[in-house]
């Protein structure tokens, strides 16, 4: 068995080495298909993390005065405050959320960046009526007729901190994934290519092997295997680059945009398998498409 | 052994256009045997050949090789099926960066053989074919004689109960060729099934076996101990 291994391993060494500019090619072709693709992975978890599941429900933000800028809302004003809110036929919901939940979801949010979760005292945060809208254009309406009641100190439109980000992010990511998919295609063809070609400049020796009874998986394996260890190189190269790249960016995002949580180096080890396995699958797929082509000429 | 009951096989040339290649051929070839396919190009033999290693399927007919009935092996069994057949080809089709011992032993490294057994069995095989002296030489190096040797021990290597050769004379000359013949006779007197395509006269009528004779696809001829043809 250890020989046939070896015969294995080192035909696919050859087939590598045969035709190296296009082994370069393959390899370069996957690493750009993956980094993208991994791009658009990682925005994906950007959003996910910029806009959690409660900052998705929520249109409008009312601060409630604590006694530090303003009189401390009183229970009376708070009830009659929702109430007025619940009244409103532009108004979906209204939840409450305490100083202590306020500041609980803020250390969750920011658990990457503690310099900013120690900065922040936890009863420094305000409580505040989280109003999500029937239209969440709406937002005027009760910005002009809450902005005076007792008790109030803010109103803020969270859709608007948050839109023009997420969709210039949705947008990007649209973009990364539409090239990333027509250039993995494109990987996929040249992957196909490169095996017919060195199938083709084996064929001598692969028409020798069919006749004196190698089995098919024997022929076959060197060529799966040379078109897999260039897809997983493939994908190890675009890793390291998002590895590299990705931390860096965000980082110094995260030094101009004040109070966004952004994804750092786990997210980007948590890409990882999905990218090794998207570099063996296409190259797998690719070299068994083609030799199966190749096998019937 | 070889078993063909009317065997039929015809190739598409271009729309409606049929070549008969084989034509409801019978044929019985016993174990031990050896048989030679003559007839002028085209006669039908590349085809007898390559259906026997089932590189092509019959039209029609029944064909049995080695026990097994080609119409209805596996694909995945083709393999084991090639294992009991040995092949020499004309233009002896050895592997040019390969030396004479690493070219026979190829054959056995990739039915997965043990290095043992290679190293034990390529030198036996190289003696019998009388070539043990260029091992090491490179194809390059050697006459047509000698390469078809090796390319006759590639073939008999993993000790194939059946042998095809398809025209081994056909690049040599006639003394070469005489040795190639004796050759296959020691290899046929082992018990090997030889069944070997040719138009080469001289040799049909100076060693006196078995004679299938082709003519546009149909057996004309079959005669034991014939001569390649009635009148010259």
């Amino acid at each position: 068995m250890p020989a046939r291994w070896r015969y294995i391993l080192s035909e696919a060494g050859k087939g590598l080495r045969r035709n190296v500019l296009m082994t370069v090619a393959v390899i370069l072709s996957i690493t750009v298909s993956l980094t993208l693709l991994g791009a658009t992975l990682l925005l994906r978890d950007q959003i996910d993390l910029a806009t959690d599941d409660w900052v998705d429900q929520v249109e409008v933000s009312i601060f409630l005065c604590d006694g530090e800028t303003c009189p401390a809302i009183t229970p009376e004003q708070e009830d009659q405050l929702r109430e007025d809110l619940e009244a409103q036929p532009v108004v979906d919901e209204v939840l409450y959320e305490s100083k202590e939940e306020a500041y609980e979801r803020f250390t969750e949010l920011f658990q990457d960046q503690p310099n900013l979760v120690e900065a922040v005292e936890p009863d420094i945060l305000p409580a505040s009526f989280r109003v999500s809208l029937v239209d969440p254009d709406e937002f005027l309406v009760i910005a002009q007729q809450f902005e005076a009641y007792p008790g109030v100190e803010d109103i803020i439109d969270q859709r608007e901190v948050l839109t023009q980000f997420l969709n210039f992010t949705r947008i990007v990511r649209n973009g990364a994934l539409a090239v990333a998919l027509i250039q993995l295609a494109a990987a996929a063809l040249l992957i196909g290519n490169t095996i017919l070609m060195s199938a083709f400049a084996r064929r001598e020796q692969t028409s020798i092997m069919k006749l004196v009874g190698a089995s098919n998986w024997y022929i076959r394996l060197p060529f799966f295997l040379e078109a897999v260890i260039t897809g997983v190189l493939g994908a190890v190269v675009s890793w390291g680059l998002l590895y590299v790249v990705v931390p860096r960016v965000t980082e110094g995002l995260s030094a101009q945009v004040l109070l966004m949580p952004f994804i750092g180096v786990r997210e980007v080890w948590e890409a990882a398998p999905v990218l090794l396995a998207s570099g063996f699958g296409i190259a797998a797929f690719s070299s068994i498409i083609a030799l199966w082509f190749f096998q019937d000429s | 052994m070889i078993r063909l009951q009317n065997v039929t096989k015809t190739y598409k040339r271009g729309g409606d256009d049929e070549v008969i290649a084989l034509n409801d051929v019978s044929l019985e070839i016993n174990k031990g045997e050896f048989v030679f396919i003559v007839g002028p190009s085209g006669s039908g033999k590349s085809t007898f050949m390559k259906l026997l290693t089932r590189e092509q399927l019959v039209d029609s007919g029944e064909l049995w090789v080695a026990g097994k009935d080609l119409n209805a092996i596996r694909s995945w069994k083709i393999p084991a099926l090639r294992r009991d057949i040995g092949y020499v080809f004309q233009d002896f089709k050895l592997l040019p960066n390969k030396s004479v011992r690493e070219n026979v032993a190829f054959a056995l490294e990739v039915i997965g053989k043990s290095r043992r057994e290679i190293d034990i069995r390529v030198p036996e095989v190289l003696e019998l074919v009388g070539i043990e002296e260029k091992a090491d030489a490179m194809p390059h190096e050697l006459s047509g004689g000698q390469q078809q040797r090796v390319s006759v021990a590639r073939a008999f290597v993993n000790s194939p109960r059946i042998l095809l050769c398809d025209e081994p004379t056909g690049n040599l000359d006639p003394s070469t060729s005489v040795g190639i013949m004796k050759l296959l006779d020691r290899i046929n007197r082992t018990g090997a099934t030889v069944v070997m395509a040719t138009h080469d006269q001289h040799i049909v009528d100076s060693m006196r076996r078995r004679v299938v004779e082709l003519e546009n696809g149909v057996v004309v001829r079959d005669q034991s101990r014939g001569v390649y043809g009635y009148a010259g």
